[in-house]
Parts: structure tokens; C-alpha cells; sequence
């Protein structure tokens, strides 16, 4: 393929996922997934394996 | 507590998930461990023969230039991958609150991924490989692979697009980043190295930005995306600093595609690439500072846990590792210090502190974790997991410890013009014989893995009913 075809195709692709990358960021921040971040870090936990509970232990642990 | 259930009614079930990933689970968690075993013992053969050459020096697919490539291409997209498909899998379906559909499909894709894998490292055997490190495996595979990865992918964000919980979580951020850069660096890396080859030292930057980038885009978000997981998790509270958790993913998207050519430094490419590269290598101790203050402080006070589970001993064990294996990276990147380090055992023991100690601990913790919850059963054997953990973690530090010293030393030597070559050589044998010690560390530790995988998944009778016993706490409510 000719050199500066291929530079070409290779910049526009590479600045489409950088547009992408921005688009997320900007999509999260409009949807406010940057709010609240202290019930988001909550979020792993639910009544089956709660907050303060620890939930992994060597087999036999009593 | 109150934010974290206030919709719980209307999620599904963490159990509920845990068995709808069962199968697809399963089947990757079962080949990563026969890839492990297999890339073991290729590495070991390799590492044997460095000091001892003429071992199974008469048969030509055993020739050192083989197995090497085929133990790096054996772990990297046969272990990892597959401990990635279903580790990365599992924590999204769950982060997603969606049950994972049509899951023969997956099934199906996996069983092309390996197959395309063993294809791969067969031609790697019988002299097909390409001279492109990382990318050893004969080109024609190449669709085979990226139409069974285009299909394990999609389903990561297909669970995204069709999830039930408001937050997205800063693993899912890792996973999802994780999930479209892969496919990228590896088509990219495919096309302007093999297919439609760029000319000259391109070929070299566009290699190494690659096989960077499968650490750093791929492997290093997985395994952040399962610290950041299990270490509140199991411990039972939330991430210290969850804004630098945040802040540390988008750093790391930012900096780590640019830090590759640091690879090729005093290589026939332009000082400023080498320079930005170098640049982006230092700036990668933001992120890595921002993890490492957020794992410390979510563990520190809960010792007695990280002694208690499996787990959290090998995730911690892993995010220990990765702090000292990024700012030891960052180092390496200075010009002064790689005039030095290049071309010594010293940049082997780096990655092997990086793919092992780091992202294959994480995994391990990882599998410990999610085997019981989806088969309904407790680990058959505890002094198998005990001996698995310390025979892991004293082998690859053993491996780290000597490759480094034994790395900075061959380095000196080799920039001393009045020390022969030869004699350089000869040096590194005592540490080429420390490394294949720690080989069999590792490789006892990983026979104890195997056989607990083997044990807990298809030997049920003599296994004790596990309900009410503290690990499966998830199961013992939802019976």
C-alpha cells in the first residue's frame, strides 16, 4: 500500500478511538457518574454478601 | 448500607448470576489451568536450557528459539486470556446485575480461542513462527483468533449495554476499556507488522507499543478491575478513595498506550518518540501511586482477612507487586538507567514480575473466589491452597530477585570494554541456575492449583456439604 495512504487510514482510525475515549469521559460525566461516588464504592455490596461481612475464608474456617 | 440496597428487590441475585456464568466459566477457568501447566513446563525447559544448551538439544522443535516462543505464547494467550474470559466475564455479568444469555455461543467461541491457540503454538514447533515477539504464532491463525475473541468480547459489552445497576463501578470501567483495546492493539500490531507491513523501524515502534500495550491495556486493567473487586469485597467495605479510583482508570487510559517504545531506547528511531515514551513512563506513577494508596488504605487494619482468605493473599500479593513493578518499569524507561538494564536478564525478570507476581497472583485470587461460588462447593483441600500460595510467591520472588541482580550485574559488565564477552556470559550462570530453582517453585505451586481445580470440579463424591461454612456465604442464603 502506498506510505501516505497508510499514514492516513492509520490517523483517522487512531483519532476516532481517541474521539470515542473522549465521548465516553464526557458521557459518564453528563450522566453523573461522577457524583455520589461514595454510594457508587457501595455498590459491590447487597443483602447476599453485605457490608461488613467478610466473604471469603480458608475451607474448615469456623 | 442503606445506599447499597436501596434497589435490591428489583436486581437479580448475585447467586443467580454466579450460576448463569457457570458453564462459560467453567470451561475458562479449566483451560487456563491446562495452559498454565503446559506454559510452565515450556518455560522451565527454556530456562534449563540457558545454562545447560545441549538439554533435548537433538530435536529441532525443542531448540531453545522454540520453546521460549512458544512457553511466552502458551501463557500470554492461553492462561492469561482464558483466566481473563472468565475472571473478567464473571465480575462484569455481576457489576452488570444481568444474567449472561445464549451461553453456548460463548462456549462455542472459547472452544475456536483454543483451538486457534494450540494451532498456534503447534506452528510455533514446527518452524511457522513469525520473528515478531508476542506475536510468535503463524499469521494463519490470525482470524481464527480475532473472530473468537470478537465473540468472548462482545460478550462483556453486551452485559454493559443490557445492565440493571444506575453505577458503573470502576472495574466495569477497567473490563469495558480493557474489552475494546485489545481487539485494537492486537489488529493493529497484525496488520502494520504482518499483513501490510510499515516500513522499516515502524515495524519495530509499532511491536513494542504493542507487546506493552498487552500488559498494559490488557492484562493491568483486568487485574486492577478484580483488585478493585475483591480486596472491598471480601474484606466487607467499601474502596478507601473511591474518586482516585476513578481518576487513576482514566490516567491509565491516558498514559499507558505511549509508554511502549521506552522498549527501544538507543534504537535507530526518532529521540522524540523515545522521549514522549519515556515521558509517559514516568507518568504512569500517578495512576499507580492513586491505586496503591487506595489498596493499602482499603486493606490496612484487616491483616487478620488477608491471612484468612485465599483470595485476598494472592490479590494483595498482587497489588503489592504492582506498585513495585510499575515504579521499577518507570525507572527503566530513564535513558541512564537503560543503557544498563537492556539487552539483560534484567528486563525477563521484569516481565515475569509484571505478568506473574502481579496479574497471575490476581488471578489466582480471583479463581479462588469464584470456582466455589459456582459449583456450590467448599476448596477441597486447604494445605493445597496453602502450598500453592507460598510456593508461588517465594519462586517468582526468587525469580525477580535474581534476574534483576543478576541483570544489573551482566549490565555493567557488558558496558565494561575490558571484561571479554564470554566472561559476561559466563557470569549470568550462577543467577540462570537460580532462575530455573524458582522454576520448580512455581511449578510445584501451580501442580497444587491444577489439582484443587481438577478436585473441587469433577471430583464431587467426598467432598463435604459446604453450606453453612462461612466462605459460600453468598449460597448458604440463597438455599
Amino acid at each position: 500500500m502506498d506510505w501516505y495512504s497508510y499514514i492516513i487510514i492509520g490517523f483517522i482510525l487512531a483519532g476516532l478511538f481517541f474521539a470515542s475515549a473522549l465521548y465516553a469521559f464526557h458521557w459518564a460525566s453528563k450522566n453523573g457518574q461522577f457524583h455520589e461516588l461514595e454510594k457508587g464504592a457501595c455498590s459491590i455490596f447487597d443483602d447476599e454478601e453485605p457490608l461488613g461481612k467478610q466473604t471469603d475464608f480458608f475451607p474448615g474456617h469456623k | 448500607m442503606s445506599a447499597a440496597d436501596s434497589n435490591t428487590d428489583m436486581r437479580i441475585k448475585l447467586s443467580a448470576i454466579d450460576q448463569s456464568m457457570k458453564w462459560p466459566a467453567l470451561f475458562f477457568i479449566i483451560s487456563a489451568t491446562l495452559w498454565l501447566l503446559a506454559g510452565t513446563a515450556l518455560g522451565l525447559i527454556s530456562s534449563y536450557k540457558m545454562h545447560n544448551p545441549n538439554f533435548l538439544g537433538n530435536w529441532e522443535w525443542l531448540t531453545f528459539g522454540r520453546t521460549r516462543s512458544a512457553h511466552l505464547n502458551a501463557v500470554i494467550y492461553g492462561w492469561c486470556n482464558n483466566a481473563i474470559f472468565a475472571v473478567g466475564l464473571w465480575i462484569m455479568a455481576r457489576l452488570c446485575r444481568t444474567e449472561i444469555r445464549h451461553l453456548g455461543l460463548l462456549i462455542v467461541a472459547g472452544i475456536f480461542w483454543n483451538i486457534a491457540i494450540t494451532i498456534g503454538i503447534a506452528g510455533i514447533f514446527i518452524g511457522d513462527m513469525t520473528s515478531v515477539e508476542w506475536l510468535e504464532m503463524p499469521t494463519y491463525i490470525t482470524p481464527l483468533l480475532a473472530i473468537a475473541y470478537a465473540l468472548i468480547g462482545v460478550w462483556g459489552i453486551i452485559a454493559f449495554r443490557y445492565r440493571q445497576s444506575e453505577h458503573i463501578y470502576v472495574s466495569q470501567w477497567y473490563i469495558l476499556g480493557a474489552l475494546f483495546w485489545f481487539p485494537w492493539i492486537y489488529s493493529v500490531a497484525q496488520i502494520m507488522i504482518l499483513f501490510e507491513p510499515a516500513r522499516g523501524t515502524v515495524q519495530s515502534l509499532t511491536n513494542w507499543w504493542f507487546a506493552h500495550n498487552v500488559l498494559g491495556l490488557w492484562l493491568t486493567p483486568m487485574a486492577l478491575a478484580a483488585a478493585y473487586y475483591f480486596i472491598p469485597k471480601v474484606i466487607g467495605r467499601p474502596i478507601h478513595s473511591y474518586y482516585l479510583s476513578i481518576l487513576g482508570f482514566w490516567t491509565l487510559a491516558l498514559f499507558y498506550n505511549w509508554a511502549g517504545v521506552h522498549h527501544i531506547v538507543g534504537g535507530p528511531v526518532p529521540a522524540w518518540v523515545i522521549s514522549s515514551g519515556i515521558v509517559a513512563s514516568v507518568m504512569m506513577v500517578i495512576p499507580v501511586i492513586v491505586t496503591a494508596i487506595n489498596h493499602h488504605m482499603t486493606a490496612i487494619g484487616h491483616f487478620r482477612q488477608v491471612i484468612e482468605s485465599p483470595t485476598l493473599r494472592f490479590v494483595v500479593f498482587g497489588a503489592m507487586s504492582y506498585t513495585l513493578v510499575s515504579f521499577i518499569g518507570s525507572t527503566m524507561s530513564l535513558r541512564s538507567v537503560n543503557e544498563i538494564s537492556h539487552f539483560t536478564h534484567l528486563t525477563v525478570g521484569h516481565a515475569h514480575h509484571g505478568v506473574y507476581a502481579f496479574f497471575t497472583m490476581i488471578m489466582f485470587g480471583s479463581i479462588y473466589f469464584i470456582l466455589p461460588r459456582l459449583l456450590y462447593r467448599e476448596w477441597p483441600s486447604k494445605i493445597l491452597i496453602t502450598c500453592h500460595f507460598w510456593f508461588a510467591a517465594l519462586g517468582i520472588t526468587i525469580m525477580i530477585v535474581t534476574l534483576h541482580v543478576g541483570g544489573w550485574i551482566q549490565g555493567l559488565e557488558m558496558n565494561n570494554p575490558e571484561i571479554p564477552f564470554i566472561e559476561v556470559m559466563k557470569g549470568t550462570v550462577p543467577w540462570l541456575k537460580a532462575r530455573t530453582v524458582s522454576g520448580f517453585f512455581l511449578a510445584i505451586a501451580h501442580l497444587a492449583f491444577a489439582i484443587n481445580v481438577f478436585w473441587i470440579v469433577f471430583f464431587r463424591q467426598g467432598q463435604k456439604d459446604v453450606i453453612g461454612t462461612p466462605t459460600l456465604f453468598a449460597s448458604k442464603q440463597s438455599r
